[in-house]
């Protein structure tokens, strides 16, 4: 098989579950070029396979995982993998991005993306060895946990390097929120793990023995020792290896931007009990890391004393601190660990999970629900028990969880009662842990993010703990002092826009966002233009950093026009009144709002949209290449009209 | 000359598997697992080890090489690719895994302690030590363990 560029495996596999048919198409030396990889591949092939008509949990509905040129090269903290459908949760564009081996497996078996279309008649899995494609019966996993599942599918193909990645029972139940799950790496948000047990997929096995080859191999190593040297001595990573992302417990405390109480306010006082420091001292077992990882944010821990105690293979990531803590105010560290433990084994994104429960402690705290429609829980705001007992509700629908697998905004659709206000989503989607009015840019990036509320489609860094140096090495003195300053709307709109382009490429490569190629490391890489070398030097694509920006513009773009397809439009980019009316009520950002729509019109303005509709002009597309999507957006009546 | 074996603590190993890549690319020139002549291994919620050639004194896969093809250079096995028939008899009698068969040249590889790993390990820990030298190490550690025990007593 050859293809014109190294570092590609050059293949695409499509399986159709309801005819048992399997394909493998050569993959289209122009879509490498225009959407390099990963979530780029995964935009494109939604746009021209997914439409309105779509119904997320129908057979119809596409489940594409994909891997960029840098997936299985060994470039550093190239490990991840991308999944993308029609969210059942947003019912918009949606994708997910995971670490860890799996990714890689998929290069070594020889494709860059895998299509999943149909449903299986009964539960299934798929085992991609190297050339076989097979789809197996999932008898024996059906209903197990996503560790036992991996367990016994290793078995069942008798491979132990096999990489499984898999629903859980939440998945199976169609949970709206159900992530996908390999080694204790989520692919968490946007419900890809429902879109799977729609399918009756329980899971995705792959084995790869193939060789990747790079371009100019020499210069590609080399360059590749230069970016670990820069790794080692950079402080953002220095403190991944020694906390991992807990350690932003403290430091988002200390700046008052944490969820605490269903973002009710952005301080936790028990913020030290749930924090970086007391894992390290306490819990931490060791490092772990995916493949070539440099930041080793995985560290499994050990709870000494019961009712939890035991042996964990990951410490809670700062979300998951924040989304089963914070957020609820629970400050009970070994019921963090092990809620975070039941999330993975029954396949929930933690996020949406505490962003639900959360919404439902707020309804109970203000009458609308009581235990009569709790299944006699008390929903008391800190009550750890209550949410561990919720999470298996949840995963198997069963009673009051039934309601809360919907995620909040359904649940507060159905229920009513004003329950509405405490809805904290954008686009159907819980919003992350990060309070907006603490940082403007990211209430921004939740605005707009493709995928609803989201903090890693821009993951606006730069200003997050107020440092010059970043913004200075790629941009110069223009945007200073006010681009480093986070309560200042000022410049926010292009930072988003910025990050939101290096972003699309980080999953579009298969590169760590949270490890070195979005911290603002002082020497400003790794930027566009180390992208774009690095690009070049792996698959010998010709590209300045210019073309590799514009190519993270075309993805954020033709994902917006999924979204402006479905019907989203201005009113989607908003965030809920809490962020934008209520001022924040102490700390830092004490008396300050997200100043959204100042924001957003130079942010549409930006990005050549029109900002009274949020609709794409046909410009802008047609300078991305994208003049077929202006055509069908036209069709459809979804272009602003010209003034 | 004293023997060293390639030795990291599985609880220092992050199981990033940097070592295969450098591995791969300084043998290969390419990136493939499967050539890599150190590999690790994931077991349950803390265990990452890599599995390698261990140089042993008396090498079972030396012994039993019916061509003679693994060969003693300085204090280093290494396998001899000229030789090399690919029998498969060392990896039959390596006790640990720790030699393979290149999947298209069809001959043995094994790590010849080359140092690329050892350079690219995240941790620093992965390192080539003194058999005699780890003893008196994990000698110190087993004291200190008891000398906290009798503390905490």
């Amino acid at each position: 098989m050859f293809f014109r560029y190294k570092a590609y495996a050059g293949r695409i596999a499509r399986i159709d579950l309801t005819s048992g048919k399997v394909t493998k198409e050569p993959l289209d030396t122009k879509m490498a070029e225009n959407f390099i990889g990963g979530e780029g591949f995964i935009s494109k092939i939604l746009w021209d396979e997914v439409g309105p008509e779509t119904d997320p949990f129908g057979p119809e509905n596409r489940l594409v995982f994909a891997v960029g040129p840098l997936s299985g090269t060994g470039w550093p903290v190239a490990c991840r993998f991308e999944i993308g459908a029609k969210s059942p949760l947003t019912e918009a564009y949606g994708d997910t991005s995971c670490c860890g081996y799996w990714g890689p497996e998929l290069k070594f078996a020889g494709y860059d993306a895998i299509i999943i279309q149909g449903k299986s008649d009964k539960p299934a899995y798929l085992w991609i060895n190297d050339e076989e494609i097979k789809i197996m019966d999932a008898k024996n996993v059906w209903g197990k946990s996503t560790s036992e599942t991996e367990e016994i599918i290793r078995k069942e193909v008798n491979d132990p390097k096999a990489q499984v990645a898999s629903c859980g029972l939440a998945g199976e139940n169609l949970v709206r929120y159900a992530g996908v799950i390999n080694m204790r790496r989520a692919a968490a948000r946007s419900g890809m793990g429902a879109v799977m047990g729609s399918k009756n997929l329980k899971a995705v096995a792959v084995r790869g023995t193939k060789d990747v080859k790079t371009e100019s191999t020499k210069e590609f190593v080399k360059l590749m020792d230069e970016v670990i040297e820069i790794y080692k001595k950079d402080f953002y990573i220095l403190d991944r290896i020694k906390f991992g992302t807990p350690i932003l417990v403290e430091l988002m405390n200390e700046i008052a931007r944490w969820p605490v109480k269903n973002f009710q306010t952005g301080v936790f006082p028990y913020a030290k009990e749930i924090g970086g420091e007391k894992i390290r001292n306490e819990y931490r077992i060791k490092d772990r890391g995916g493949f070539g990882c440099w930041a080793t944010c995985e560290k499994p821990v050990l709870v000494k004393n019961p009712p939890y105690a035991g042996t964990y293979a990951k410490q809670p990531e700062y979300e998951t601190l924040s989304a089963l803590g914070a957020r609820l105010y629970i400050r009970n560290l070994d019921a963090i660990i092990h809620a975070n433990e039941l999330c993975d084994e029954y396949g929930m994104d933690t996020i949406s999970t505490g962003g639900t429960i959360a919404w439902a402690m707020e309804c109970y705290e203000n009458g609308i629900l009581t235990k009569k429609d709790t299944d006699g829980l008390d929903l008391t705001w800190g009550n750890h028990e209550a949410m561990l007992a919720l999470i298996p509700k949840i995963a198997k629908r069963e009673g009051f969880g039934d309601l809360l697998a919907e995620g909040s905004f359904r649940a507060a659709q159905k229920i009513g009662k004003g329950s509405e206000k405490f809805v904290m989503t954008v686009k159907k989607m819980e919003i992350a842990a990060q309070d907006g009015r603490a940082q403007k840019s990211m209430g921004l990036a939740h605005a707009v993010a493709s995928r609803g509320a989201d903090h890693l489609k821009a993951f606006p860094l730069v200003d997050e703990l107020g440092r010059e140096e970043p913004i200075k090495a790629r941009f110069g003195d223009k945007y200073l002092p006010e681009m480093a300053q986070p309560l200042s709307p000022k410049y926010k709109a292009f930072e988003i826009k910025d990050g939101e382009e290096l972003c699309a490429l980080c999953d579009s490569l298969s590169l760590c966002k949270s490890s070195g190629t979005c911290l603002p490391l002082s020497t400003g890489q790794i930027y566009f233009v180390d992208m774009a070398k690095v690009v070049e030097l792996a698959t010998g694509m010709k590209l300045t950093g210019e073309d590799i920006r514009k190519a993270g513009e075309r993805v954020v773009n033709i994902q917006r026009a999924f979204n402006i397809r479905e019907g989203l439009a201005k009113k989607d980019d908003a965030l809920p009144e809490r962020f934008t009316k209520t001022p924040a009520p102490e700390g830092a950002d004490k008396g300050h709002v997200v100043e959204l729509d100042k924001m957003l019109e130079e942010y549409y303005e930006l990005r050549g949209w029109d900002p009274k509709t949020g609709l794409i002009r046909k410009k802008t597309l047609e300078d991305l290449g994208l003049g077929y999507v202006a055509d069908e957006l036209k069709r459809l009546g979804k272009l602003p009209t010209e003034a | 000359m004293s023997r060293r074996i390639l030795y990291i603590d599985p609880l220092d190993c992050t199981g990033c598997r940097n070592c295969e890549i450098a591995c791969s690319y300084i043998k290969e020139g390419l990136m493939n697992p499967q050539k890599s002549r150190i590999r690790v291994v994931r077991e349950g919620a803390t265990y990452d080890s890599p599995v390698v050639c261990r140089q042993c004194d008396n090498a079972p896969c030396a012994s039993v090489c019916p061509v003679e093809a693994i060969e003693k250079k300085g204090r280093i096995w290494v396998v001899n690719a000229q030789k090399c028939i690919g029998c498969a008899l060392c990896v039959q009698e390596c006790p640990f895994g720790a030699i393979w068969l290149h999947q298209d040249k069809g001959i043995a590889i094994k790590c010849d302690q080359c140092g690329n790993c050892v350079r690219h390990c995240p941790t620093g820990k992965l390192r080539f030590v003194d058999p005699e030298e780890l003893a008196r190490e994990k000698v110190a550690k087993g004291l200190e363990g008891q000398a906290e025990a009798k503390e905490e007593g």
